[in-house]
This record gives structure tokens, sequence and C-alpha cells, in this order.
């Protein structure tokens, strides 16, 4: 993975380590990003990413490791690029804009010491503003500004900085739901359109799955899991990685026997009359406690009066507009979230669940402890 | 840097608490017989005045300076600008200017009597423990104002609205919320009593006319005789050091890490309360009370007092007024001591001084406000505190004890009765109490401002100059005109200090008020003022002509972004 | 669009960069006199600079360096207070070239510890006081003589005839809260005044203090019991005058007619039997390089001479002008002072009382200003 700096690669990190006084921030992180590519790092908070990206950004010095941009090492041993110095632009989670500068001045920004004319200039802000969606705001002040209008400012100047990588440090995460989907859209398409390699934070798995040609999940520092989001979400490297892309839930199960190299029918500790099929991304032992972890998209609600799959309780039902998301108690403490069905189960009828095999894993439970 | 402009000379000064012969002052090499005596007699007396004193004004002023805050910033009260404007100009006067208006303004025959109004029996309780707890506390104010309103800034409405909605009282909700901003209060608490606990105008003038010494008075009164008693007075600047250890540790567990407030970055404008058009008044009433008893009272005393022929005089005849205090400006009544040149003098101390301190304290005060509550800032801040404790005359006698030893004027460099030793002296004087004034606002200014600049491909001096001057500008000539101010008046240091034949407008104006001239001196300090005010109001209109309107949009508090 | 507001923006951030340019310069200008003075006052080497607390010094100093061109006189013009801390912080490095203040007890003390220069004494006409305040090894010399302990009062509260004619009538009935004075700790010439009355009531000639400082600790007590107020400095001292809360105060004589002359035109002095000559005194350092000794000589001179002394009676008209000259033939420059003749002067010993300044303003502050 950690193949030394191919002209094809905008970002290179190699054994990137990052102290704090005492507390590890980044531990022997490796990883790289193809040009043009969009990487979305995802982890819980404390897991290292925004050091990440600001070790990336230049704002942070790694204690130990190369960072390498565009096959330059900006940071090693002996080594070390100032942030302006590296040619990138970054969208920072609180905005970051310049409270005494207007829109457009915060725009133009970037262009400074570029051999632009001002009249170019002039024009490119204009024609950003207007990608962007605020033509009509250049006059304004950031605070006049609600939060997705400052953050499509945010956005035009770091694409203003006409630069191959662009940083994005969790940018839609202090904006409202819609706001958020109409600025992913946009981030999405015009970091494309420019051709720019992208990398960017999040905690939001649904944010990750959509934006992303590649995912990097990070844990305490480390990265656990590097891949394209389709790998991620049906091989993940571990229980912490399979929490945190998304589940229906959880529970123990027993392991019955294996049916093919991967696959295996196992039973649920509270159910044992009941057998399921499950995929196992490592192979598993026949002895010792397993967990069965379920993404939603592979459960279906059956009426009870389906003799087959697992029996369970409707606890809560939601309204989603295109159906019906519930909450399904399956046995002893354990319930399936985020179950859909096309038409309404009331609370507290009795169900029946059937789960489609592919979307079944199961490992084994010390791995799945490991990450709690 | 700091140990010389300031550690240096006050150790030398302190060593002398138990070792009176390092410096020729004593034959022992250690003692503790100073300390003995220096808590005993009227100094014990001074110490402990000085100590419930000062923590009497810190609650106070504090407790005042958060009605004011909490009126200007969160209801709809009138002249809002005004009063922190008035605050900022009652921060530029000093106290003993503020005491000779008092003076001035109650004397028998003084500016009360011009409108009739017989203030005798009032001078009588003005010069008591009363008057000094007053003008102490209205000293002490603005800088509680400051630190508590620019943390009532970051602190959101919701939290308040959140404990009214959960069926909390008006009391309860005050209960709630204000330990949101306890460091600030701690901090204002802290700044207040190291502030008044330092204060000389106030001790040499009402305390000891009330017969009531401080333990500033009595530090004077232990060097005012010859030969001085340094020893007893370097314990007596011990202890005031040392007393502002516990304040600043109750500030320290109060904080608990957190530094000043910003408490949200995404705070909403807060919604104002408002009063009923009877209220709006009657608490607007009570603002403008505040600032003519504060303010007002001693200026109007001072500058009326100037014009009274027989000040303070008691006669049959009534009151006169005359302009020959002014005249005696002009041709002045002793010999080749006019207020030109000290005038002159003083305010090139002032913009050399202001400026040398601005720079410093802005970066340490980035230092301290960087927050990351290590030992390196807990030791700064305790040193920068207990700094402004430490009375002027301390800082002045350790200057010539330090700078005058042959090992530093012969081998290193010598200063002692120039122009740049005073320039110095005053630098320190000002660093630390400049240093606690800007680290709370610089410490609001969000890091990602200049990390965002740097990104996008600005190297340090353009990142400072577009994305963090422009930020911190307001207060910084805020401060600087502080520093201005305060240099102009300042008095103590000034005395030892001033080169020969270079003499500040402060010593001028005290050699006629110790002169018996006071009508002279009473004009010669409004002129002072005027002209201090004029160099303000200049300043204040050079910022708002030259900035960018992006500038002036920045909240008096520093930044929501 | 856009122009219009990026335009003179930048334009406007130029323009603040060219004030700040200019207020670097600015500063560098006004900052640049005190280095320059520096310099040449360190190219120059040492130079006679003179403590005083004189009203008239620096029209004296000012005179002086116009007749001596050449060699410039610099004048550290401050309170006593003031100058005698920075002269004792100075320690073994001293930078006074000349000291000039009321009073002879600071210049005993300095001759004690041997930094004064002895054998300064100008060949001049001293009278009678004047040579009686001359120390006795030469080194220090008055140069003008006011009366400290003289009852000033207001004529509109007592007539000439009721005042106290002798010391023990101020401890009468008659004389409750009528008397006032200042707080040694606080006004330079009051405690000559304190150590001058125990002195005179003590029968002091020579040997212990002790008996002469026990007599005044008993009259003061005794003043106290009748009623005696203190006050800092001369200003409030007067100031209880005017307002009526007492009628006479001893005082120094040149604040009685200061206030009389300018302020209070019913003020007057009267001199009981004895008051304490306070001179004017000047000495020179003995640690000052020989040029400046030299120098300071040459200025002792000129203050004795009848130009100087000229200069020291016009320099400050209604405060310490008001003086009596310690030279033969030299009369005070304003009428309201009767002649020096007239005025029953002791002098005392400033080996003798100085030591015992600490020692007797802290009995007094004790018993006496907070008793």
């Amino acid at each position: 993975m950690t193949s030394p700096s191919a002209p094809s690669s905008a970002v290179v990190l190699e054994g990137v380590r990052k102290e704090f006084s005492a507390k590890v921030a980044l531990d022997d992180v490796s990883l790289d990003v193809p040009a043009g590519a969009f990487l979305v790092l995802l982890g819980p908070s404390g897991s290292g990413k925004t050091t990440l990206l600001r070790c990336l950004a230049g704002i942070e010095r790694p204690t130990s490791g190369i960072v390498s941009i565009d096959g330059r090492v900006v940071a090693g041993p002996g080594v070390f690029v100032a942030p302006e110095r590296r040619r990138l632009a970054m969208v920072f989670q609180d905005y970051a804009l310049w409270p005494h500068l207007s829109v457009a001045r915060n725009v133009a920004f970037p262009l400074a010491g570029t051999s632009r004319t001002k009249g170019e200039r002039t024009r490119l802000v204009g024609d950003l503003l207007e990608r962007v969606g605020i033509g009509h705001l250049a006059e304004r002040f950031p605070n006049e500004l609600s939060g997705g209008e400052q953050q499509r400012v945010a956005l035009a100047r770091a694409l203003a900085a006409d630069v191959g990588l662009v940083l994005f440090d969790e940018p839609l995460s202090n904006l409202d739901a819609d706001r958020r989907e109409q600025l992913r859209v946009e981030i999405a398409t015009l970091t494309r359109a420019v051709g720019a390699t992208a990398v960017y934070i999040t905690h939001d798995q649904s944010e990750a799955f959509a934006l992303a040609d590649r995912i990097g999940v990070l844990n305490h520092g480390r990265l656990v899991q590097l891949g394209a989001p389709e790998e991620i979400y049906r091989r993940p490297a571990s229980a912490f990685v399979a929490r945190f892309t998304g589940l229906a839930g959880e529970f123990p199960v027993r392991v019955v026997e294996p049916v093919g190299r991967h696959l295996f029918r196992v039973t649920p500790l509270f159910a044992p009359a009941t057998t399921l099929s499950a995929r196992a991304v490592e192979p598993l032992g026949r002895d010792g406690d397993v967990r069965l972890f379920v993404r939603s998209a592979g459960v279906t609600l059956l009426p009870e009066t389906v003799r087959d799959g697992l029996p369970g309780t409707i606890r809560d039902v939601a309204f989603t507009g295109r159906g019906y998301e519930h909450v399904v108690e399956v046995g002893l403490g354990a319930t399936l979230a985020k179950v859909f069905s096309a038409s309404r189960y009331e609370r507290n009828a009795a169900v029946r669940i059937t789960l489609d095999p592919e979307s079944c894993l199961v490992m084994p439970a010390d791995v799945a402890e490991e990450s709690r | 840097m700091l140990g010389l402009l300031i550690v240096a000379p006050v150790v030398s000064f302190l060593l002398l608490a138990t070792s009176p012969r390092l410096f020729q002052q004593g034959a022992s090499y250690f003692t503790l017989r100073y300390i003995r005596e220096a808590l005993s007699g009227s100094t014990g007396r001074g110490i402990f005045d000085s100590l419930w004193v000062s923590t009497l004004v810190a609650v106070f002023s504090t407790a005042l300076a958060t009605l004011v805050a909490w009126l200007v910033q969160r209801t709809n009260v009138y002249g809002r600008r005004v009063w922190g404007f008035l605050m900022w100009l009652l921060l530029l006067v000093p106290t003993w200017m503020m005491t000779l208006g008092w003076g001035d303004l109650l004397q028998p025959y003084g500016a009360a009597t011009i409108v009739g109004v017989n203030s005798h029996w009032l001078y009588g309780e003005f010069f008591g423990p009363l008057g000094i707890v007053a003008v102490l506390t209205t000293a002490a104010l603005p800088f509680a104002y400051f630190i508590v309103s620019a943390a009532m800034h970051g602190l959101g409405s919701e939290f308040e609205d959140a404990a009214r909605i959960h069926g909390a009282g008006r009391v309860r909700t005050m209960r709630t919320v204000l330990p949101i901003i306890a460091p600030a209060l701690w901090s204002a608490l802290a700044i207040g009593f190291a502030e008044t606990m330092s204060d000389f105008g106030v001790a040499f003038t009402l305390g000891y006319h009330a017969n009531f010494p401080m333990a500033t008075y009595t530090l004077f009164a232990a060097i005012s005789n010859f030969p001085a008693n340094f020893s007893v007075a370097a314990v007596i600047a011990l202890i005031l050091i040392v007393s502002t250890i516990p304040p600043i540790a109750l500030q320290a567990r109060a904080a608990r890490g957190r530094s000043y407030a910003v408490i949200s970055g995404r705070t909403r404008t807060p919604r104002r309360r408002e009063f009923g058009p009877v209220a709006r008044l009657g608490v607007t009433a009570g603002l403008a009370a505040l600032f003519v008893f504060a303010l007002g009272a001693p200026i109007v005393g001072a500058v009326a007092g100037s014009f009274v022929r027989n000040l303070g005089i008691y006669t049959a005849s009534g009151v006169h007024l005359t302009t020959a205090a002014y005249q005696a400006i002009v041709h002045p009544s002793i010999t080749g001591k006019s207020i030109g040149a000290p005038l002159a003098l003083s305010n090139q101390l002032g913009v050399v001084v202001a400026t040398a301190t601005g720079v410093l304290a802005y970066v340490l005060g980035r230092r301290l406000g960087a927050g990351h509550g290590g030992w390196g800032q807990r030791v700064t801040d305790v040193f920068l505190l207990g700094s402004v404790a430490i009375p002027g005359i301390v800082l002045g006698v350790g200057y010539i004890f330090f700078y005058n030893l042959s090992a530093i004027s012969t081998h290193l460099v010598s200063l002692y009765q120039t122009l740049p030793l005073l320039m110095l002296a005053l630098t320190a004087n000002a660093l630390p109490g400049q240093t606690r004034f800007l680290a709370g606002p610089l410490a609001q200014v969000q890091p990602s401002l200049a990390e965002a600049a740097r990104v996008h491909g600005a190297r340090r001096w353009r990142t400072w100059r577009v994305a963090q001057l422009p930020l911190v500008a307001r207060i910084l000539v805020w401060g600087w005109l502080l520093t201005f101010a305060k240099t102009i008046s300042e008095l103590a240091i000034s005395q030892v200090l001033y080169p020969p034949s270079q003499q500040p407008v402060s010593v001028t104006i005290q050699a006629y008020l110790g002169n018996d001239q006071l009508g002279t001196g009473t004009a010669m300090t409004v002129l002072t003022l005027v002209e201090m005010l004029g160099v303000i109001g200049v300043v204040l209109g050079l910022f708002r002509l030259l900035t960018p309107r992006g500038w002036r949009r920045i909240g008096w508090s520093g930044v929501r972004s | 669009m856009h122009t219009t507001t990026i335009t003179p923006g930048i334009r406007r951030g130029r323009r603040a960069t060219l004030s700040a340019a200019a207020a670097v310069a600015a500063l560098a200008t006004l900052a640049w006199p005190a280095v320059r003075a520096y310099a040449s006052a360190k190219a120059s080497g040492p130079t006679l600079v003179v403590y005083s607390a004189q009203g008239y010094d620096s029209a004296v100093v000012t005179a002086f360096n116009k007749t001596n061109p050449g060699f410039t006189v610099t004048l550290n013009d401050n309170s006593t207070g003031p100058l005698l801390q920075q002269i004792q912080a100075e320690g073994s490095h001293p930078k006074w070239g000349v000291l000039w203040v009321d009073g002879s007890q600071a210049f005993a003390a300095l001759d004690r510890q041997g930094k004064l220069l002895r054998g300064i004494v100008p060949k001049v006409p001293f009278n009678v006081v004047g040579r009686a305040n001359i120390a006795r090894d030469g080194s220090f010399v008055p140069t003008g003589l006011t009366a400290t302990g003289a009852l000033v009062y207001d004529s509109s509260q007592i007539s000439a005839a009721k005042l106290p004619k002798t010391w023990a009538d101020l401890l009468k009935p008659e004389y409750a809260h009528m008397l006032g004075m200042n707080d040694p700790t606080q006004s330079g010439p009051t405690y000559p005044l304190i150590a001058g009355l125990m002195n005179y009531l003590g029968h002091y000639t020579h040997g212990s203090t002790a008996a002469a400082v026990k007599a005044g600790e008993a009259y003061f007590a005794k003043l106290k019991h009748n009623g005696l107020v203190i006050n800092a400095t001369n200003g409030p001292t007067l100031g209880a005058i005017q307002s009526h809360t007492i009628a006479m105060a001893i005082i120094q004589s040149s604040a009685g007619y200061g206030a009389e002359i300018s302020t209070s035109p019913t003020m007057r002095v009267a001199y009981l039997n004895p008051v304490t000559a306070l001179p004017g005194t000047i000495g020179i350092d003995r640690l000052m390089p020989v040029t400046v000794q030299k120098e300071a000589r040459r200025f002792v001179d000129y203050v004795l001479s009848p130009a100087g002394q000229h200069v020291m009676q016009t320099g400050d008209p209604q405060g310490d002008s008001l003086f009596w000259p310690v030279l033969e033939g030299e009369t005070p420059a304003n009428k309201v002072i009767p002649a020096l003749a007239s005025v029953p002067m002791q002098t005392t010993n400033p080996y003798v009382w100085g030591p015992l300044e600490n020692q007797i303003n802290a009995w007094f502050t004790k018993n006496i200003t907070n008793g």
C-alpha cells in the first residue's frame, strides 16, 4: 500500500505519527491517494482524523513519518514545508472566514501573488460565487450570511486557489440537515469538476459513502481500514468498522456449521430454534463466541402469518416519506433498527424477520470486543 | 527579557527584606528583623486594611460590573454605546486625579459651593473608609467590566432561555447562568483585588487624611524617612505580591482548564430583555447616576475647582471665580517650571512606552491566551498578576539598585538617569496589566482564521497583516491608549527615575501641589487631562479614518466568525 | 460589479500599511532625541547633577549655566523624599554631584557615612545665624534660612494681642483646639521643629538626649491633650485655619508668608521664643571625580554670591524665595518678612538630632498622629 511516491499518487503518508505531550494522536498511519481521487477519512471524534488533516495542511508537524504531496516530501526527517508553500486549499469546520473582509475579498484572498490581472481576478471571483450560488452576496460581510452561505463562501475560496489538493475539515457538521444535503452535492460535483484531489474528514458515514471514491476509517489514531466504499461496507475489517459504517443491530450467535469458505449457518443465542446464514470476513473457528452484525439493507419485514424467519415485536415505527422504518425487538435485548417496509406495522405487533446472508456478517466476539 | 525588565529590579528590591547588606543598606546579610517590624504597628495595620479594603472593592466592583455588563449587553437600556465608551474613559483617569477632583468638588468653597451646595459634611465622610472604598471601586470597575462583558458576549442567551423554560425564576436563572461565566468573574475579582492592593493614589491622599493606613502608603512612609528603611518596604512589597496568589488560585480552580470565554463559536445574537418605558428610563437614569458619580463628579470638581480663586479657603465673602490658575500656567509663579516642556516630554514618553508595551504585551498575551494550561502558562499568569500588585515605587527603586550596580553600569550598559531607563521602567510597569488586558480578547480570535490564510498561500507577515491584525487592531488601539494615559499620569516611577533636567509633567504638577499651590496644580492637571483626551480623540479619529470599513465590524471582545 | 468593492478595499489596505509606516517613522522621530541625549551624555563623560528640592532651583541652575558656558549643570528637581531615596539607593555608585534641600540633618548623616566633600565653605561674609549653621568640618553650608515652628495664625480669628507669648502658653485651656501642626512623616520641616522643641525644653547642650526627648514627648502629649490637630502638610494645615477648624499652626515661616501674600491676606506670622532655624543647605558628593567636584564648588560659590542670592530671591516669589539670607548686608525679598535680628532663632545640632529622626517620628505617629 505504501508504494513510493508514484506520480499518480497526489498524497502519500508513510508511517506518520503525531504526539501531543504524552498523548498519541496519530500512530503509524500510511496511505496514498491517487490524483483526482476523493478520499474520505471517517472516524469518531478523537480518532485522529483532524490531526491527520492538519498534518497534511502543514498546520501541525508530524512527530515522525513522511508526508508527500504531488511527489514532493513536505514533511519528513529534516524537512518541513510551510502551509503556504504546499499549494493546497482547505474548507474549515467553522468556515474561518475573515469577518472584516467582504465575501468577494475573502474569495479573492488566494489569488494574491498570482499572475492574474485585477480584472481577471474580479471575473474569477464573480464566476466562483455564481457557481456556488451566492453571486448576489459578494458585497456582504460574513456575519450577514447564514451558515450555509458562509460555507459556500469558504468553498469558493478553496476553489479559487486553483490547486491540486483540497482539504475538507467536517465542512457540513455545523449546518442544518437540508442545507447539508445541498452543499454535499456541490462539494462532490465542483471538486470533481476542477479535477482536484480531495481529502475530506467526517464522522458521518452516510456523508462518507455519498462522497468518497475511497474511505479510510480511523480509530484511536490508527488507520483501521482503507478501501472503496463498497468494500468498507461489505467487508469491514473489524467490528468497529462495521458498527461505524451503519448497522441495523447486532447480537451474539453460535456457529452451527460452515456452508462454504466464508459462509456459515449460525443460530442466535436467544432463539436456538432458528438458524441464519451469514458471511464471515475472515475464516472462523468452530468454537468460541461469535457475534452477528446486520446491515439494515438486508432485513425484510414480514407479517407474523409467514412462518419463516426470526420472530420479533415492533417497538417503534417512523414514517419516512417513501415508507416506514421500524425498530424490531428480536430477542432478549437484541433489536434491529431502521428496518424498512413499504407498509406500516403498528407498535407491539408480532412480526417475522428474514435476513439476507449478504448483509449478515459474523465475527469472533474477541475481534468484536477489541475495538469497542 | 522579562528578567531584565521586571524580575531583576524587583528581586533586587525584595532581597533587601532579609539581606540589607547586599545593596549597602544595612549591616547584615541575613536577618528576619524587618519582617517582624513590618508586621507590627501601623505597617501591620496598613497590610490588614489593604487586605480587607481590596477584598471588599473586588467584590463590589465585580458585582457592579456584572450588573452594568448585563444591562448594556442584554437589555434595551438607552445609550448602550455611550456606557461602554464611558467605561473606557473611567479606565483612563488615574485615581489621584479622581481624588483631587473629589477633593476640589467637596472642599469648603470648592466647586459644589459655586452652585450653592454646602458639601462640608460630605467632605468629612469622603475622607474616610467610605470614600476610599467608593473611589477604589469606581477605579476597579472598568477592569472588571471588560472582563465580565467579554465573557457575557460569548455566552449565548440559550442558557438563560433553557433555565427559564425549565421553570427557574429570575434568581435561580442567575444562579444557573453565572457559574458559566465564573472564570471571568473570578478573573475580575483577582484583577480588582490586585489593582486595589497596588493602588497608591488613593492610599496616599484619602487613606492618609482619614488616618487609615494602607500597605502602599506605609511602604511609602518606610522609605520617606532618611535614611530610608528599604528593608521594611521590601517586606511590604513582598506581602503585596504574595497576597495576589490566593485570588489567582481561586480563579484557576474556577477555570479548571477553560481559559477566558468563548463558550460557543456559534452563539446567536442574544435576545435583549425589553424593559417597559418607565423601567427603561429608570435603569438608564441609574447608569447615568453611576457615571456621574464615578466620572462626572471628580472631573467637574477638578475643572470647576481650577477656576475658583480661593479654592479650599474659607472667607466670609464667598467664592470667587478666576482664571488666575491658568494664567499661572502661562506665567508660572515658580521660575522655569512651566508645563510646556514637561507635557511634551510626557507625551513622547507616552507614545514610546505605549508602543513598546503594546508590542510586548501582544506577544505575551497571545502566549497566555493560547490556553494549553501548562505549567509555563500558569507561572506566567501568576507572575503577571503578581506584578500588577507591585507598586511603582518598588519598581523605581529596584531599577536604581539594579541598573546602578557597577557590574551592570560599567560592564553592560549605563542607563541610570537616562530617558531610556525611564522608558524601560514605565514599560515594565505597564506590561503586566496590559498583557492581562489583551490576553482575553486575543484568546477569542479563533486560530483557524490564521490557519486558513496560511493554507491559502499567505506567508507569516501577510497572514498577520490580513488575517490577524484587523481582528485585534481595535483592542490594540485601546490598549495603546490605556498605556499612553497611564504613562502620562504616572508619578512614583517618574519621580525617582526621570533624568536630570527632563521633567515629566506629573512630577511638575506634583511640585506645585506639594508646594501649596493647589490652584496651579489643579489647573495643570485639568490641562494635562484635556491634552490627553485630545490625543486619544485624534488617535481614535485616525483609526476610524484610516482603517477599512471591515476592521470596524469586529465586536468589542474579538471575533464571531 | 465586484470591481467597485474590491479595488477600494485594497487601496484602503495599502493606505493602512502606509499609515502604519508613517506611525513607525513618527515613533522613531519621537524616540530619537532620547537615544541621542543618551549617546551624547555617554560621550561627554560625567557631568554635574544638582539634586535639589528648592522652588528656585531651576532658576538658579539656568542662571548659573548662562554665566558658566562650557560646563553644563543638569538639575534633578524633586521633592526631598525621592531625592534622598535616590541617593540612598545609588549607594556607592552615586550620580549626584550637589545636594540642595532644606534642613541639615540628612547632610549630617551623609557626612557620617563619609559621603560629603569637606571644606567647601566659600569665603563670604555669613551673618550670625548663617555661621551657626555651617558644618564644623565644612561639609555643608547654609544658603538661606527659614524658621520652623513659626506661629502662623488667622488675624480674623485671633488678634495679635491675644496670641500665646511662650511655648508653655499653648497648653492653656484658652488655646484648646486652636492649634495645628504637620505630620513629621509627611512634611519635611516638621521633624526639625519637634527636635528643636525637645532641644529647647530639655535645655540640651551636649551629651545624652534622653532627658530632652522625654521633656519634649511630655510637652507634645499635653498639646495633644489640649486639642492639637495634625494634618499632613502645610496645605491641609493652612486649609484647616482657613476653614476655621483651627486658628493657628506651628509650621514653616515661608509657608505662612506665602499664604499671606497670595491667597489669604488675613494670615500672619508670629514667633515664640525660640523658633528653630531651618537652613536651606547645600553639600557636595565626595565620590565624584575631581573635575565634577571643582564645578560643584563653583556652583556653591555662585549660590552664595550676590548674583546667586538675587536669583534665589526671585525664583519662587510665593514660596521658597521667602527666606532670610545668610549673608551680611542681604535683606529678605519681601517686606512681609521682618528683620532676621528680630526673630528669636536657635540652631540645633544635626549630628545629634538627625539620627533620632526615625525613633522620634515613630513615637509621634503612634502617640500624637494616631494617638
